[in-house]
């Protein structure tokens, strides 16, 4: 293998050439030979010399005129999804932060203003380019929500286990041929470790291949419990509470509102794409009225956001006599479900 | 509209979450308070006209809810219908335990009113 084949490459994106000098310069030494380091003055210089160079990290500056830094990273998770992607600014914002990690920036970095900074800056680097996944693939939910990950894995049949974990609690879910098995997080198992593990609004999770349950705790479809462990934790109190379910208190919270849940039975479920073509249905009788109900919310939500704004609508919740309905109108899905309260269950 | 209604809604238009609240009770007369800028009486006013023109295609649905929540990214809006037409709204943050919102659903249904 040639020495080339052996290093790590490296592409700095940013329209400070001083800058690019600096790093170029400094990362070169401190690397010792293990980093080529590329430099591009602008977004269109950068991706020219994508085409023709195999590229491990791209480190870019969000600040950049004509084509700024988000809007570049964009482009590149959407060419090169594979591509690590740090993203440097100099004026740091929470919103800044959150734009770039949702497009696919693994770190958000301030650049630093004293020579210490720097060499932090090469470790955190330095590590994301020797990190690898191993069998699956692994993730940080900041940039993307459990549910989604399960839905996807369930909309795909997939078989897998997904293990969850943060600083509290460590959970599994599995998942076979796309139906929820079984869930488990500490001693607690079945529907309520599945609502207990999506009360964890942050941590790491790894998609590990499947491997059978020691029993199987769950039977229902995965629309309803995710439905409904949705319904729980909003329940179970304030995303700060949520955050710390795990936390003795605050998982003593979430168990009262899960064992609060009064025993329903799932009636009806629609799931449909962005635009309303129909993926799956379940006890359905009118999926044409359910669809026309979707756009009917949709209309709604726009009017009502039109009079106060409070961000994206996400879901039309229906408290009826004998049960519960839930329309969700996102830009990807559509999804109808109701329950029935068993009224035999005190 | 009844005075029991007005005291009612002004005695819980502070409630823990609760950015503003309103009653309907016909086309013209609605009663709203508001307890932040985020959400001013005049727009508690049109959120309840403008939800109170959803009841039909709910109903044309065969649903009758008790009350309906919309929830948006940055807060959650809930309408209580009660069976003598009148109409309960409230405007709440994002991160107000659904349960707060249940207990004062269930008290405006069950307002004594009288004639």
């Amino acid at each position: 293998m040639s020495n080339h084949e052996k290093q790590h490459q490296v592409l700095f994106v940013d329209d400070d050439p001083d800058f690019l000098q600096l790093v170029a310069e400094l990362f070169g030494s401190l690397s010792q030979g293990t980093w080529q380091i590329h430099r591009a003055a602008s977004a269109d210089a950068a991706l020219d010399l994508l085409k023709d160079h195999r590229v491990d990290l791209v480190v870019v500056d969000i600040n950049m005129a004509v084509l700024d830094g988000v809007q570049f990273l964009k482009i590149l998770s959407r060419r090169y999804p594979d591509l690590k992607k740090v993203t440097l600014t100099g004026f740091a914002t929470e919103a800044k932060r959150t734009e770039c990690l949702a497009h696919g920036a693994e770190l958000f970095i301030e650049k630093p203003r004293v020579a210490d900074g720097f060499k932090s800056i090469f470790v955190m680097l330095d590590e994301l380019l020797n990190w690898a996944p191993k069998a699956g693939f692994q993730g940080m939910l900041r940039q993307v929500g459990l549910s989604d990950v399960i839905q996807m894995e369930c909309l795909g049949r997939n078989s897998s286990v997904l293990e969850i974990s943060n600083r509290q609690m460590r959970g599994r879910i599995y998942i076979e041929d796309g139906s929820i098995l079984h869930a488990v997080v500490g001693e607690v198992t079945g529907e309520k470790a599945f609502q207990k593990i999506l009360c964890m609004t942050g941590g790491a999770f790894q998609l590990a291949p499947f491997e059978k349950p020691s029993q199987r705790t769950i039977e229902g479809p995965w629309e309803f419990l995710l439905m409904e462990a949705a319904r729980v934790r909003d329940e179970a109190g304030t995303p700060a509470a949520a955050e710390n379910c795990g936390a003795e208190t605050e998982a003593a919270a979430a168990e009262a509102a899960v064992a609060a849940t009064p025993a329903v039975r799932l009636a009806e479920t629609l799931i449909c794409t962005g635009r309303g073509e129909p993926l799956h249905a379940w006890q359905c009788a009118n999926p044409d009225a359910r669809i026309a109900l979707f756009k009917d919310v949709a209309q709604q939500a726009e009017r009502l956001s039109q009079i106060l704004p409070l961000g994206k609508f996400d879901r039309l919740e229906l408290q009826l006599t004998d049960g519960r309905a839930i329309v969700q109108t996102r830009t990807d899905r559509r999804v109808f479900v109701r329950v029935n309260h068993d009224l035999a269950v005190a | 509209m009844n005075e029991a209604l007005k005291q009612w809604l002004a005695a819980h238009a502070a409630a823990p979450g609760l950015l503003a609240c309103g009653i309907r009770a016909s086309e013209v007369l609605c009663a709203c308070h508001s307890a932040s800028e985020k959400c001013p009486a005049d727009k508690m006013e049109s959120i309840l006209h403008q939800l109170a023109e959803a009841q039909p295609w709910l109903f044309n649905n065969r649903f009758a809810p008790n009350w309906s929540t919309w929830a948006f990214e940055q807060g959650q809006i809930r309408i209580v219908n009660r069976r003598d037409g009148l109409l309960l709204g409230l405007v709440a943050a994002v991160d107000t335990a659904a349960q707060s919102l249940d207990q004062l659903s269930e008290e405006f249904l069950a307002l004594p009113l009288g004639g």
